[in-house]
């Protein structure tokens, strides 16, 4: 259950941001001065409630690489709004059942497409996308020029219409919700398998078909939910930007599922506030940039993957690299040529290693492993100190053992290691296998057999 | 832009009498087609290189920086330049189409570093470019000419209407000067708004301004009562003038470099051995995307527009294997959709079949819909990559298959005597499928039986072995 326990380190960070999240309410009243109004707590919570359910069930849609389907339902979910409301008037179960409706039609239209014609993915997505959003708009604009005046903020589904949430319809988003998450939880199994590795989960008689379905229809749950708050333009960046940021942080399902949720819930909430603070800020585009942002956040300082500390650990390896490399032409030089010599020539080092071989030198020097000496007859020259040189002789030592284990490893019998030419092979082989290969390396111990 | 349009006047009241142009132009019908096709005959040709290169979605990207960019551009000049706004100048298409090459790049550098997919990546931009749009729309931007429902589905309805005026004969420009005795001469408050103190105070400075300097075109002049003359003027709708240039930058973009196009789309590698230089050429096909969904965007709005590069460019990928004839077709679809996209959007079927109802809809959505008719009869009917085509196709081998497994089997134990009870013994099919097949062989005299023995005739061995010498 190695899984458990990998999945458990990234609680810590589960609750960070949870706590993060719950802080921002003081947060926001006192120093933003927000005034939490019985519609903006509707909204809210609305928000929030939308931005987990979305978060959570949109990182399995990151995962399959369906973020641009679920681009294509969201605009395919319009028409469906307009027939529902031509066939029964405004009511917004129907509407969203009708929004459903369309949508999975819009899936079915994609795989006959893709499975039937030359029409590749893209292409498909691109035709139900602007296809369906057509016809929408065209429903929309034919019910706006009938006379009765039933039909007004209809086209909010557009770009969602936040003010227009009341408290019933945070307990139907909640009660959903609850089944959708309740549903995620008892297919866990089946929803990672299919994810991961859909010919293995085939392969072992799980039906693929049916739990893609299931997955992608709890998508379509999750676009239609969304319709009134964020509409069909932008929901797909409910659906795909806390996944996308919980990715970074993570690299465990079981880890990255509660934080997209948790995420979605922070942009939900958070954008919703954001947009109480002037009147002219429309909730659902304020809600999509706040996600948007905890995205660059995330991309920005994730650990292990994120772009600063990408470019950091990039700049430390080079360092250490040249620090290396720099200490190891030393101790050859000085090796070569004997002791006869008053030490390495600095345009011997610039000349091979250029200016990073220079910065090297100068790291190396404040490390106290090399001497600097000036003379005016021979200009400037570097020599190893007792730490260098001690340094230097233990590396090169490894580096003959490596050589060694290399070319005699398989004829000795010794275990089977990687070649990790950076590590101490003596952490690596258990000590009789030194002995073997420092009887092997005989008197030419610390002799190069390979030049760096 | 005003030049080329002088040009246009000049040309069409050439081929026209002046009153034949105005007439033209002022029907709403024709203007809209006319804007419609101009838009739709670029689009379709970029659009099967789009689709061809596997960059259906790019055109996604691409228009909605490209509203962004519009948005950020029209900001800029009313708030920044004082400008009058207008979707048609110049510097806002030139800028509109420069953010859309940038996002092209920023999705390759995003997918480049490898911490999202590149679905992910534009599942993103999507919605974001937009949200960060309808944010500085609506905080922004008081403005008629764009509002969110501009944005969505585009003007061309009323493209008829805006217009610019062009003078017919010599008439001469007038221009005010402060010393002019028209000129109107008022005094305003320098330092009022900035230090807010009432006019009337001592300390308000006054410069005088001439409230109505600077150069009228003849008709402006005429309405401004500066002259008696009154012009024959040529009302052109501006739409027009965008949606043809770019119309003509993207088909001399095609005709010129038809040839690279076409092998930096089927064979990037060969190309690039052969000395083109296919990346040079993919930004330039994204820039001449962008500036043409720039065009659009007055009229049809920045997502329909999006259907105007994919739709008619796919119903020409399923008639022909061909690239000229696909871009030729594409065009050519996307045309016909924009014609009767708005007889449809006034309730008439291909212009003539009456819709039930009182019809009033978007134009732009319909003559999307239009194209999307085209697409689903095509989808359904095209005779080779049609759904029927292939569903025929499919079921025509799989009969062919089982009918060869079945002699097959036959030739292969040719020395044991079959029945139909130990044929399905033997095989093992469910017992309608193994009559459905018997029946078909024995139709086709490719089996023969004879009290109940079932036996490979000579026309059955004769088909066998075609089968099998066309599958090896």
């Amino acid at each position: 259950m190695t899984t458990t326990i990998d999945a458990r380190s990234s609680w810590p960070l589960i609750v960070i941001a949870a706590v993060l999240v719950v802080l921002f309410v003081p947060f926001s009243s006192t120093v933003m001065g927000v005034r939490y109004t019985y519609t903006l707590r509707t909204v809210a919570i609305g928000g929030a409630l939308l931005g987990a359910v979305s978060g959570a069930i949109g990182s399995f849609a990151v995962l399959r690489k369906e973020s641009l389907l679920g681009d294509a339902l969201s605009h395919a979910a319009l028409p469906g709004v307009a027939v529902a409301f031509l066939v029964a008037g405004r009511e917004l179960g129907a509407l969203l059942v009708g929004a459903g409706l369309t949508s999975l039609l819009g899936v079915a239209a994609i795989r006959v497409m893709t499975g039937y014609t030359r029409i590749k993915e893209d292409a498909a997505m691109g035709i139900v996308l602007t296809g369906w959003f057509a016809a929408g708009i065209m429903g929309l604009t034919y019910i706006q020029g009938r006379p009765d005046a039933s039909q007004a903020g209809l086209d909010s589904f557009i770009f969602g219409q936040a003010a227009s949430i009341v408290r019933s319809d945070v307990f139907l988003l909640a009660a959903v919700s609850t089944v959708a998450i309740v549903l995620l939880i008892t297919f866990w199994k089946q929803f990672k398998l299919i994810t991961f590795n859909a010919e293995f989960a085939g392969a072992n008689g799980f039906n693929v078909t049916l739990w893609s379905a299931l997955l992608s229809t709890l998508v379509v749950v999750a676009i239609v939910m969304g319709l009134q708050l964020a509409g069909v333009v932008l929901m797909v960046g409910m659906l795909i930007a806390p996944g996308v940021a919980a990715r970074q942080w993570t690299t465990k399902l079981e880890a990255m599922v509660p934080l997209a949720a948790i995420i979605g819930a922070a942009a939900g909430g958070i954008g919703a506030v954001l947009s109480a603070v002037d009147r002219n800020l429309p909730t659902g585009p304020m809600i999509i940039v706040t996600a948007s942002a905890i995205v660059a956040i995330s991309v920005l300082f994730a650990p292990q993957r994120g772009v600063v500390w990408v470019v950091l650990t990039r700049w430390r390896d080079a360092r250490r690299f040249a620090m290396r490399t720099v200490l190891r032409d030393v101790y050859h030089y000085v090796h070569d040529h004997s002791a006869s010599v008053a030490g390495v020539p600095d345009s011997f080092i610039a000349g091979v290693r250029g200016r990073p071989g220079r910065r090297a030198l100068n790291r190396l020097l404040a490390r106290r492993m090399l001497r600097k000496t000036i003379d005016a007859d021979t200009g400037t020259r570097w020599n190893l100190t007792e730490t260098g040189q001690r340094v230097a002789s233990e590396d090169a030592r490894n580096q003959s053992l490596w050589d060694m284990y290399r070319e005699a490893g398989l004829r000795l019998d010794l275990p089977v290691i990687a070649e990790q030419r950076d590590r101490d092979i003596r952490a690596l082989l258990p000590p009789q296998a030194i002995d073997a290969l420092t009887d092997l390396l005989g008197d030419k111990e610390g002799e190069p057999r390979v030049r760096y | 832009m005003y030049g080329i349009e002088q040009l246009l006047v000049e040309l069409a009241t050439r081929l026209a009498s002046i009153e034949a142009v105005n007439a033209f132009f002022r029907d709403p019908r024709t203007t809209a087609r006319v804007v419609g096709v101009l838009i739709a005959i670029p689009a379709g040709m970029l659009g099967s290189f789009l689709l061809l290169r596997g960059m259906a979605l790019t055109s996604d990207a691409i228009s909605h920086t490209v509203l962004l960019g519009i948005v950020v551009a029209f900001i800029i000049m009313t708030r920044f330049f004082r400008m009058e706004p207008d979707l048609s100048s110049p510097w806002l298409i030139i800028g509109a189409a420069g953010a859309g090459v940038v996002t092209v790049i920023l999705t390759e550098l995003v997918q480049a570093s490898g911490l999202m997919k590149q679905d992910a990546a534009l599942g993103l931009a999507f919605p974001f470019l937009f949200a960060l749009a309808v944010i500085f729309v609506a905080r922004y931007v008081e403005n008629v000419h764009m509002d969110e429902d501009a944005v969505m589905v585009g003007e061309i309805g009323v493209a008829w209407a805006n217009t610019n005026s062009h003078p017919i004969g010599d008439y001469e420009s007038v221009v005010i000067t402060a010393d002019d005795p028209r000129a109107e001469i008022v005094r305003r408050c320098v330092n009022c708004v900035r230090d807010q103190i009432n006019p009337r105070d001592p300390a308000a400075e006054f410069i005088e301004v001439c409230s109505n300097c600077g150069e009228y075109s003849p008709g402006e002049a005429y309405r401004a009562g500066f002259t008696t003359v009154r012009p024959v003027l040529v009302y052109w709708p501006k739409s027009v003038t965008v949606a043809l240039v770019m119309a003509l930058v993207a088909s001399l973009f095609i005709a010129i470099f038809f040839k690279e196009l076409k092998i930096t789309t089927f064979d990037p590698e060969l190309a690039r051995s052969l000395g083109y230089r296919p990346t040079a050429l993919n930004y330039a096909l994204m820039v001449v995307v962008s500036l043409v969904a720039v065009g659009a965007f007055d009229a049809v709005g920045s997502i329909l527009v999006i259907a105007f590069f994919i739709i008619p460019a796919a119903t020409a990928y399923l008639l022909t294997n061909r690239l000229s004839r696909m871009v030729a077709l594409s065009a050519a679809l996307g045309s016909a959709g924009a014609f009767w996209g708005y007889d449809l959007a006034r309730g008439r079927l291909f212009g003539v079949l009456p819709l039930p109802g009182d019809w009033d809809t978007s134009i732009s959505a319909s003559m999307v819909i239009m194209m999307m008719v085209l697409f689903v009869v095509v989808l359904l009917a095209s005779p080779r990559s049609g759904l029927v085509a292939v569903w025929a196709r499919r079921r025509r081998q799989r009969r062919t298959f089982v009918d060869m497994v079945l002699l097959g089997h036959l030739d292969h134990h040719i020395n044991r005597v079959f029945s139909r009870e130990s044929l399905e013994a033997h095989i093992g099919w469910q017992p309608e499928k193994l009559a459905a097949v018997l029946d078909r062989l024995e139709r086709s005299g490719r089996i023969e039986i004879d009290a109940g023995r079932i036996n490979i005739s000579r026309r059955g061995h004769t088909s066998l072995a075609a089968f099998r010498a066309s599958t090896t």
